[in-house]
């Protein structure tokens, strides 16, 4: 077990650094560079905080669409293997025109859209947060 | 790539210029390479020219292909590209020489004159500066992009265009297709859905005209005033004029300004009745619609293909690296569309 501060800490402290004291000291492409590397260390802080949860309710979900029980697995390996295998077959599924229309195709698109907004919850929040926003209006207007 | 120093390439440059434009003299200054251009270099100089007692000065700007990149684009058939366009009065920088000779500066290149003026979009989007140009652009590059399309490639002998077969829909969904089996290297089932909904959906296309390929907001050169210049032209191809008009809509274009479709800077309505009206040709709005879901995939491809030019180490680079992370910007896009 490592001495605080944790990895999270670590990285957010790096990122301040970049963010606030290096960027305004460069110009041109130089800065966008540097804020390019606060961002990376920002996502993988993010990812490091919320992945675990993440996948796992990814692979539970992918075994409920392909109609299969949840397998028990508990490292992020092994989540991993399992969501990347299960995803080839879903997309197997969908090359072979399974989800083009029908009941199953509205399950496809909501596990489709739930895996796809927590890759931007770690990636781009406020990509999401806007776009997010953004449907809703239009659900009013 | 042979390494040029930049006393030599001013010499190489000076001896080029003389030999191709038959002038007696020349003289290059503040040679120097500009920011930006990561599949292209741009150098920026001063060119003074002297021919039988007159002489002249022009503004410049070189863009080399790098060394080591392998990019399956041809500078010689931009410069033509781009030569048919000035000559059509469609605002570009008129072009002066070409040269695909690497004893030359090492790597193909061309030299056109330097247009001043602004390229980033985000500053066009925010800066109070660009109010009146936010107001006139969309107009204005529909208007432009109609006078892209009455090029006629055969009066300007454009014959090396990559010609689409009958349907050139299907061919770009296809190629697509193709590029990204190739390069994925997780599954996307939000892009196979996407590729399902576009093979449905292939639209016929009855007009064939020369495509830019690239045309949006950050492949423009502008003012407080509005459009000065259209850059970029190492895509275009012959194709479905809708293609432009789709890509225009694609989500990344309008760089974070989600409310205004086109750009960015306005709706799709009025930039489809701008281009009717200067084109005298009818928007197809399915055909519109389906582009703009097809330039949506293809900038998700685009994404995954430069992530991977780091991953492979052709070019290792923070910048590229971070893009792999912008492809399911693209894939919620796509959702938003297709649903």
């Amino acid at each position: 077990m490592q001495d605080r501060p944790t990895s999270v800490e670590l990285l957010e402290a790096a990122a301040d650094f970049v963010d606030r004291e290096l960027v305004p000291t460069i110009e041109g492409a130089r800065q966008f560079q540097a804020r390019v590397v606060a961002n990376v260390m920002r996502i993988v802080a993010r990812e490091i905080k919320m992945e675990d949860p993440l996948v796992r309710s990814e692979v539970k979900a992918l075994a409920r669409l392909l109609g299969r029980d949840a397998p028990h697995l508990h490292s992020l390996d092994d989540l991993h293997t399992a969501a990347a295998s299960m995803g080839e077959e879903l997309t197997a599924k969908i090359r072979a025109g399974e989800a083009d229309g029908g009941g199953w195709r509205g399950e496809v698109l909501a596990v489709v859209r739930q895996t796809v907004e927590d890759k931007l919850r770690i990636a781009n929040p406020r990509y999401l947060e806007s776009d997010t926003a953004i449907r809703n209006t239009k659900k009013e207007t | 790539m042979e390494r040029i120093e930049p006393g030599e390439m001013v010499r190489r440059l000076t001896d080029f210029i003389r030999s191709e434009g038959g002038f007696d003299s020349v003289a290059i200054e503040n040679l120097r390479r500009m920011p930006g251009g990561a599949s292209r270099e741009i150098w920026s100089f001063e060119c003074a020219m002297e021919r039988g007692g007159e002489t002249s000065r022009r503004a410049m700007v070189l863009r080399r292909d790098p060394g080591a990149h392998n990019i399956a684009t041809n500078r010689r058939h931009e410069f033509l590209v781009i030569r048919a366009a000035f000559e059509e009065r469609v605002p570009v920088p008129e072009v002066f020489w070409c040269s695909e000779d690497p004893a030359v500066l090492g790597s193909a290149f061309f030299i056109m004159e330097r247009i001043d003026g602004e390229t980033l979009a985000r500053r066009l989007l925010r800066d109070d500066t660009y109010a009146r140009a936010r107001e006139v652009m969309p107009a204005q590059l529909a208007e432009i992009l109609a006078k892209i399309h009455r090029i006629d490639p055969v009066k300007h002998r454009l014959d090396f265009l990559a010609e689409p077969g009958d349907n050139a829909a299907l061919t770009e969904v296809k190629r697509y297709e193709q590029n990204f089996r190739l390069l994925a290297l997780e599954p996307h089932p939000a892009f196979e859905l996407a590729f399902r909904w576009l093979l449905e959906r292939v639209p016929k296309t009855p007009r064939k005209t020369l495509v830019h390929g690239d045309y949006r907001i950050g492949n423009v050169i502008f003012g407080p005033e509005g459009v000065r210049s259209i850059l970029d032209w190492e895509l275009a191809h012959l194709g479905d004029p809708m293609e432009d008009v789709g890509w225009m809509c694609v989500r990344a274009w309008r760089f974070g300004n989600d409310r205004k479709p086109v750009g960015g800077l306005g709706e799709r309505e009025d930039f489809f009745r701008a281009y009717e009206k200067a084109s005298g040709t009818a928007v197809d709005r399915e055909a519109a619609r389906f582009w703009e879901v097809f330039g949506n995939l293809r900038w998700g491809i685009i994404t995954i293909s430069q992530a991977r030019t780091h991953i492979d180490g052709f070019v290792k680079s923070v910048e590229l690296a971070s893009i792999g992370r912008r492809t399911a910007e693209t894939e919620l896009e796509l959702l938003n569309l297709i649903e």
